[in-house]
């Protein structure tokens, strides 16, 4: 026994060198492996946090405004409940987008019909002309804070994004739009200056509850409180984002093996529009709680006298969300009906090569902008009321969208999973319910208090 | 142009006039019933619309 110890124990400084230059080898394939990760995500990412973050548009920072000042931070944990929704419901344009390689719109007229496509094409014109005229509100509002006439803003928003597409090549395109994306990040470090109550963010945060009365507005459920629910929820999914995302995937050229980068591209976007989210709603919620404010722009002013700072990064991030909402919207249209009527329909195609992509793209942006410049329209209502309407025709969209992602013959091993359809069919019914919810409020204002 | 317009609708119509998913008639008349619930609240919030936008 003590002859095998002593013919073991020289060995032992081997081994241990070994398992160091194993661990040395491992190290360095490891590295390797995760710089070649690293590198194809970085190429592949953009679609989703594009989508995303642009997700958070001028309509979305007056929602999360107004939520923020109504209600303070006691609808946090609702705001961070919607990340996961929007992941769930945009990771389905991924895989839908990067196995069939047909865009949302032209997959609705393959698999249902022309019946289901024009009502699906009419429902996304629509809803995109709005919320384009919302993203419009917002920038020329924003800008008016630094005295800068809203004709003026409409005319430099035109040359910004006539100048972002004038490339003819997708990859400028988004790494363009991913700066922006980068901008909208500017609300971060707001949440830490204004010092609010840890105390009062996780509680909002991390415990879901009805908001209380507060400085004379009634607590639980309320006309207003549904409104602005659906308001939320229709800034945080939309039907523009399933077209938007399915189409870019699509044009970017991902395939099947590119789902998990794709995927994982989705999950970051969806943790960023929620952080930007719930740190609208603390600065809202720490400085204009109980405060009437009725857009993000009005919010900037208010803000101003306690700080500048803040105030100006309220007015720039507003701009900026504008325009990223404006760009994404306008393209989804775009490529929508490049893929109905057959039209070269490739942010890879020059203007004289896709002319009518381009055309529809131009005449979105001038048809929204001109909107805005009418004297006198009610532009608050309209950002807020754009909201609520495009979240009441979302789960038609997104029905067709669950059916699409359940077609095994098209879909192969990518058909969504038992879990992903309860996820994806409890939002679609949970919708439906706030919808009807929101109706039943407008029907019967005093049912659930004013 | 209108004339160019109206035959690509034609022509559109024609290449999606059959549906690669084919689905019951139970299942159509669902997704039927859902679009016409769901364009009855967009009517009744453009109602409350206005109405708000004229106060």
């Amino acid at each position: 026994m003590s002859t095998e110890t002593a013919e073991a124990l020289p060995a032992a400084p081997q081994i241990r060198k070994d398992a160091g230059m194993n661990l040395a080898a491992r190290s360095f394939f490891g590295f390797r492996r995760m710089n070649k990760a690293m590198r194809m995500f970085l190429a592949i990412a953009g679609p989703g946090i594009i989508v995303m973050v642009a997700d958070n548009d001028a309509g979305g920072i007056t929602t999360y405004t107004t939520t923020g000042a109504q209600y303070g931070m006691h609808l946090l944990w609702f705001l961070i409940l919607l990340g996961p929704v929007a992941y769930y419901v945009q990771e389905m344009t991924v895989r839908l987008g990067a196995v069939t390689k047909r865009g949302h719109a032209e997959a609705i007229f393959a698999s249902f019909g022309r019946t289901w496509g024009w009502f699906s094409l009419l429902d996304l014109v629509v809803t995109d002309w709005l919320t384009m005229i919302t993203e419009f509100i917002g920038m020329t509002a924003a800008l008016s804070i630094f005295h800068i006439p809203p004709v003026l803003t409409v005319i430099i928003v035109w040359i910004i994004m006539g100048s972002m597409i004038m490339s003819g090549r997708y990859w400028t395109w988004e790494k363009i739009t991913l700066v922006f994306c980068l901008v909208n990040l500017i609300y971060i470090p707001a949440a830490f200056m204004v010092h609010p109550s840890m105390k009062d963010v996780l509680w909002g945060a991390f415990v879901p509850h009805l908001p209380p009365a507060h400085g004379g507005q009634p607590g639980g459920f309320t006309n207003t409180l549904f409104f602005l629910l659906m308001a939320n929820i229709g800034t945080t999914i939309a039907p523009w984002m399933l077209f938007f995302q399915q189409s870019s995937v699509v044009d970017k050229g991902l395939k099947e093996k590119d789902i998990k980068f794709g995927k994982l591209d989705t999950a970051i976007g969806s943790v960023l529009t929620v952080v930007v989210a719930v740190v609208l709603i603390i600065v809202c919620g720490q400085l204009l709680y109980g405060k009437k404010v009725d857009d993000a722009a009005q919010a900037a002013i208010s803000i101003m006298p306690s700080s500048k700072f803040i105030g100006t990064v309220f007015a720039i991030g507003l701009f900026d969300a504008g325009l990223l909402g404006a760009v994404c919207i306008s393209l989804a249209s775009s490529w929508a009906f490049g893929e109905v009527f057959g039209w070269a329909h490739s942010l890879n195609r020059k203007i004289k090569e896709a002319p009518w992509f381009y055309a529809y793209y131009f005449f979105d942006l001038v048809l929204a902008g001109t909107v805005v410049l009418i004297p006198r329209a009610p532009l608050v209502l309209i950002t807020l009321f754009v909201q609520v309407i495009a979240t009441t025709l979302l789960p038609a969209a997104l029905v067709f969208l669950i059916i699409l992602l359940n077609d095994k013959k098209t879909m192969g091993k990518y058909v969504n999973t038992r879990w992903e359809n309860i996820a994806n069919i409890t939002i679609v019914v949970a919708v439906i319910a706030t919808s009807t919810l929101y109706a039943v409020s407008a029907i019967f204002p005093g049912l659930f208090g004013s | 142009m209108i004339k160019s317009l109206m035959d690509q609708i034609r022509e559109i119509n024609r290449k999606y006039a059959t549906p690669e998913i084919v689905m019951t008639p139970f299942v159509k008349w669902c997704l039927l019933s859902l679009r016409v619930y769901l364009l009855l609240l967009v009517l009744l919030m453009i109602v409350k619309f206005v109405i708000a936008a004229r106060h």
